[in-house]
């Protein structure tokens, strides 16, 4: 099937037709990007339990990489991306809106900065290097841990280092840290010994929310199906927490990404995910991290201050609590 | 004698000195390899940790650098406690040999964990697919454009300038622009490949085509051959050995565009096995990925090279090659 559509499309290139603006008609499924981070992996428990038709819900996941799930968003070859509510407002400053309609999880543990041995907190890193994806959520969480210990971005001196390749850059001995999210902090731990997290997002539980984005025009068409999706998502999230099918999930989700539910269970730990009750009271407007709002707001002020783009976003624009409120 | 045997300029290798070179050429690169990973003290610049002993960072399993770990080793020893154990490691991203082979098998003998998952030789073929298509539409547009440029100065100086510039452009930047256009399954990684292979192929062709022997054209025209017919009959002719080599050699060049082209739109192929392994540092399996693009590849030249040479046998130039 998939390399008929390929085929398709090739011969559509061949004849240069106009396929512009192909966008999914209401017949179609609904089309949602997911990639390889805990909190949208356990979507493969909905997937593969058959749980999305049974709440008949016309849906399909496509799996991405991070990155081109952004991509294929803006383009509007998809009608929601799972993704992080700071880059929500990225992708929307570049002109592919997502209206953020439900939340998965906030990183509970699973971003953080990593010390080589000896380095025991974030004061000891006062005038040394750290490897860190510039712009990126890691450097936010560096910059709100740094607050916190009382000092400014200016006490430490930052490396623009790939995330995916930071366990290399702090195995090379050349920086004092580094800054990754799960698994690849973790891969960092495994080549430094003694190298040990001086902080994580654990202590900043809502800095990072990851969330449901879907694009306006679907939104508007098929809010129905979107509103039956947020109470798949309430089933996956018990079924996960609940210590009994716990170990099930875990192997549904390792099987994704091509773990062993052994190497993978320690991943799910620092993810906190929020069923719909929860998601309620952070889709509350406030300042702070407990709420959505307040979290979207600093993610704001810190893409505007690194220059991710020029414009402050009107961050009410892109929430829609409705969708949520509307479950019991 | 035997020096001059195998030292002749310009002349052809006896069949067996051919044979021996052949597997000379595949053994000195892998014994390199097993020279770094198997014999101790070449490179080995970590420690790979069995016992962590009284040092409580340490868990088995883990590595760490050999100078770290011979502190750790002696103050365990000054204070009277237990030291670490392990043994000289290089760094995970370089595997012995042993390794990427035995992960060569078992990449292909593990069904997909996931429901939705592929087998690994069903991502090959996904990859080989694309890879042909890619070619194919490539060819189809480059090697007639390329023949009419090599032929018709007025095809060469409308199109080679803007195709000189553009062949410069890097491929995968026309990622986000291709999906907009083509969606998130095949179509844009064809393009890619597509956009990184047709540029070079219009003016590798156009140059072959410029070769070819003035006096072959001469002798067709005093013979009283038209326009057309000199494209048909002579010069087509004339280069289709060339062209067919130039072609084998563009085919390799479409491979290379083969990993970035599949990054874009939804993770499919061999890129996604690759990635993937590459994220949790499974480097075996990522080396095994590697070699089977590699065989696939060195497979398919050595078959195409084969029927080049029933195809041309008056081509020298394929059997001096081989």
């Amino acid at each position: 099937m998939k390399s008929r559509a390929g085929i398709a499309s090739v011969l559509g290139l061949v004849l240069s037709a106009a396929i512009f603006g192909a966008g999914a008609a209401s017949a179609e499924p609904l089309k949602v990007g997911y990639s390889d981070w805990p909190g949208w992996v356990a979507w493969q428990v909905a997937i593969d339990k058959g749980w999305l038709k049974e709440a008949g819900v016309d849906v399909t996941f496509q799996w991405f990489d991070y990155s081109a799930s952004m991509d294929a968003f803006t383009a509007g070859k998809i009608d929601a991306n799972l993704m992080t509510n700071g880059d929500t407002l990225v992708t929307g400053a570049g002109g592919g809106k997502g209206i953020m309609v439900m939340l998965t999880d906030y990183s509970n543990g699973n971003d953080m900065i990593v010390g080589k041995p000896g380095v025991k907190s974030l004061k000891d890193l006062k005038g040394k290097k750290i490897g860190i994806e510039v712009g990126l959520v890691e450097h936010l969480l560096l910059l709100h841990g740094l607050q916190e210990a009382g000092m400014k971005e200016k006490d430490v001196k930052l490396v623009n280092a790939k995330t995916n390749e930071t366990p290399q850059v702090l195995a090379s001995g050349q920086v004092d840290a580094i800054g990754a999210w799960q698994p690849v902090s973790g891969e960092a731990m495994k080549g430094l010994a003694g190298s040990k997290p001086v902080y994580t997002s654990a202590k900043a539980p809502g800095l990072i929310y990851d969330v449901l984005a879907v694009s306006p025009t679907s939104l508007k068409a098929r809010k129905d199906d979107w509103v039956k999706l947020i109470k798949v998502w309430d089933r996956v999230v018990h079924y996960i927490d609940d210590p009994k099918t716990q170990d099930d999930a875990v192997k549904i989700m390792a099987a994704r990404v091509g773990l062993t539910p052994e190497a993978y269970k320690p991943l799910l730990k620092g993810t906190k995910l929020i069923d719909v009750a929860e998601g309620k009271k952070i889709f509350k407007k406030g300042k702070g991290l407990t709420s959505l709002y307040g979290s979207s707001e600093i993610a704001n002020d810190f893409n505007v201050k690194n220059e991710v783009y020029k414009q402050a976003q009107d961050v009410n624009s892109y929430i829609d609590p409705s969708l949520t409120e509307a479950l019991k | 004698m035997t020096r001059a045997r195998w030292f002749q300029v310009l002349r052809p290798l006896s069949p067996h000195a051919r044979l021996v070179a052949l597997c000379l050429s595949f053994v000195l690169p892998v014994l390199a390899w097993c020279l770094v990973s198997y014999v101790p003290y070449v490179w080995h610049p970590q420690v790979y940790i069995t016992n962590p002993g009284s040092v409580d960072y340490l868990q088995p399993g883990m590595r760490m650098n050999k100078d770290a770990f011979a502190d750790e080793v002696k103050d365990a020893r000054e204070n009277g406690k237990e030291p670490p154990q392990g043994y000289p490691a290089n760094p995970i991203y370089l595997p012995a040999p042993h390794e990427v082979l035995q992960a060569f098998y078992t990449a292909f003998k593990t069904p997909p964990a996931a429901q939705d998952g592929d087998w690994l030789h069903q991502s090959l073929w996904h990859s080989i697919q694309i890879i042909f298509w890619g070619f194919f539409i490539s060819s189809l547009i480059g090697v007639p454009l390329g023949i009419l440029c090599g032929t018709y100065a007025i095809f060469s100086r409308v199109s080679e300038p803007f195709i000189e510039f553009f062949r410069y452009l890097p491929a995968p930047a026309f990622g986000a622009l291709a999906v907009a256009i083509l969606g998130i399954y095949d179509g844009p990684k064809i393009t890619i490949i597509v956009i990184g292979t047709l540029f070079q192929q219009v003016l590798i062709i156009a140059n072959t085509t410029r070769k070819l022997d003035v006096s072959l054209v001469e002798a067709a025209m005093t013979l009283g051959t038209q326009n057309m017919q000199l494209l048909r009959r002579v010069v087509i002719p004339g280069i289709l050995p060339d062209l067919y080599r130039d072609q084998r050699i563009l085919l390799g060049w479409a491979w290379t565009y083969l990993i970035v082209a599949e990054l874009i739109g939804t993770m499919s192929g061999i890129t996604w096995f690759i990635t993937q392994q590459a994220r949790y540092q499974h480097f075996a399996n990522v080396y095994a990925a590697i070699m089977m693009i590699g065989i696939i590849g060195l497979g398919t030249d050595i078959v195409l090279a084969l029927i080049g040479r029933r195809l041309f046998p008056w081509d020298r130039s394929l059997v001096k090659s081989e």
